[in-house]
């Protein structure tokens, strides 16, 4: 568990993928991303699974990718074997399921694995979204990995008291859970309201449009990427709406 | 975190104290003692059993820890519900379930606070809390990981008076923290960690009384040790300030 969870903590990189924009990097994830939804073919599909795979080698996140993709591995087979089981007629159909759930999910945890949280706070300014926007969603992602380590050290005392969390039947297992949702929630609750109070004390909301310190700025390398990406995501398109492969 | 080269053997009714800077594995080292933590490499044996036969939460019949934060622990509705939940747990009958709730509130002065919500309790009430609730199931072995933390003096006071009272039933006390300050007056046996492993084990004389060992390892030299060097006081450094006054007037 403790694996999986370190596995959402951001650890700035150096690699030549971040430092592309992070918008470039927010294109190729969107371009990814777009193009598994649209298609039905599991080979072009998987093509874009090895994509990511690529850029997750080039951006050295293997083992932190690897951890953070767990449970979409798991969720991508049980959405296969639901579709498999209520379309028995259709496999193709449960492959292209399972497959794209991974592809999609996958291209969204490499954006995030490689965007730290005042990269993601540049980009959603350049899209103008509202202020509070912004802040409510950077803190919320700031905070996942925070809010898991969290839980893993609850789960560490509840046990430490004698509790046995796979043990029982489902209603006990659920019964189980209190003791850690209670004091998570209290600690998310007061680390909340001390956060609300040190943003206040440091005049957050005295003005409606903040200055950064940052500004982006897209490089020659940026621009050849774009380009490059703006193709891919028009050949994938084409073959997924015009081209029928397997 | 991975520990290096531990060989470490730790014999009942001892009090030991688990020193370092942050991050030198004192955390991980004691959550190897009740099977939070399986070793890797190596073998961690708690009374003769190997820690990776049994699960945690049977281990800490034996081992109970208390943990840095309280907050990571308390969520029952009433002080009295949270000091009985390892008892449930540990299945022991109701009739001993209550004698043991009603020893522990009166011992640690919480029977005022017994309908109250542990959350609404003070820092310094709810580590007392945190103590009796895993005293209340009698471990042979009581851990205490950062137990000074945002205590003040007073607190700090109380809680080796506690360690000392628990000492006399003839358990063991880890202490883990970096308070040099707080366990020197207590004598115990002094761990130094440091990168993960241990740098020096033996009595608190030995070790925090020789500032080269005590500072590679990124953690001051007690105040006393310090202030008996400048003195001229080479050996047998007093544990207390009262100790060094007598000293001074002799």
């Amino acid at each position: 568990m403790q694996w999986v969870a370190s596995g959402f903590l951001f650890v700035r990189g150096h690699t030549i993928y971040h430092r592309l924009d992070p918008r470039v990097r927010l294109a190729i994830s969107l371009s990814i991303f777009s193009v598994s939804l649209v298609s039905e073919s599991i080979l072009l599909v998987s093509v874009l699974i090895a994509l990511t795979l690529g850029i997750v080698s080039i951006a050295r996140i293997i083992r932190r990718f690897a951890k953070s993709m767990v449970f979409t591995a798991i969720v991508s087979l049980i959405a296969f074997g639901l579709n498999y089981f209520f379309n028995p007629g259709n496999p193709h159909q449960a492959v292209v399921f399972g497959v794209r759930l991974f592809a999609v999910i996958s291209s969204t945890s490499l954006f995030f694995l490689t965007t730290t949280p005042d990269e993601l706070e540049q980009v959603m300014k350049w899209l103008r979204l509202p202020a509070d926007f912004i802040t409510i969603f950077v803190i919320a992602i700031r905070f996942v990995p925070v809010l898991m380590m969290d839980a893993l050290q609850i789960m560490d005392a509840q046990r430490s008291r004698g509790l046995e969390f796979d043990r029982g039947n489902f209603i006990r297992r659920l019964r189980n859970t209190i003791p850690i949702l209670v004091p998570l929630i209290a600690v998310a609750l007061n680390r909340s309201l001390d956060l609300a109070e040190a943003m206040d004390s440091r005049a957050y909301g005295a003005t409606k449009r903040p200055t950064s310190l940052y500004k982006l700025s897209l490089g020659t390398g940026d621009y050849v990427v774009l380009i490059l990406n703006a193709l891919g995501l028009t050949i994938g398109i084409y073959l997924s709406v015009f081209v029928s492969i397997f | 975190m991975a520990l290096r080269n531990i060989n470490l053997e730790i014999n009942r009714s001892e009090l030991v104290t688990i020193l370092g800077a942050n991050g030198a594995g004192k955390s991980t080292l004691v959550r190897h003692m009740n099977g939070l933590l399986k070793p890797t490499h190596g073998k961690v044996t708690i009374f003769g059993e190997d820690t990776r036969s049994i699960t945690a939460a049977k281990l800490s019949r034996q081992v109970g820890i208390v943990f840095q934060n309280p907050n990571n622990q308390l969520f029952a509705q009433t002080v009295m519900k949270e000091i009985e939940f390892g008892l449930k747990n540990f299945g022991f009958q109701d009739s001993v379930v209550k004698q043991r709730v009603k020893w522990a509130m009166d011992t640690f002065s919480l029977a005022e606070y017994a309908d109250r919500s542990p959350i609404d309790l003070s820092g310094g009430e709810k580590k007392r809390l945190c103590i009796a609730l895993v005293l209340a199931w009698d471990p042979s072995v009581l851990i205490l990981d950062e137990p000074t933390v945002g205590q003040d003096s007073e607190q700090k006071e109380k809680l080796a008076a506690i360690i000392r009272h628990i000492l006399t039933q003839k358990k063991n006390v880890i202490v883990v923290t970096h308070d040099v300050e707080f366990v020197w007056p207590l004598q115990p046996r002094t761990i130094l960690m440091s990168n993960s492993m241990i740098v020096a084990d033996g009595p608190a004389q030995q070790v925090l009384g020789n500032p080269e060992i005590v500072e590679t390892s990124n953690v001051l030299v007690p105040q006393l040790v310090d202030f008996s060097i400048k003195r001229g006081w080479i050996n047998d450094f007093p544990p207390t300030p009262e100790a060094a006054e007598r000293r001074i007037r002799v």
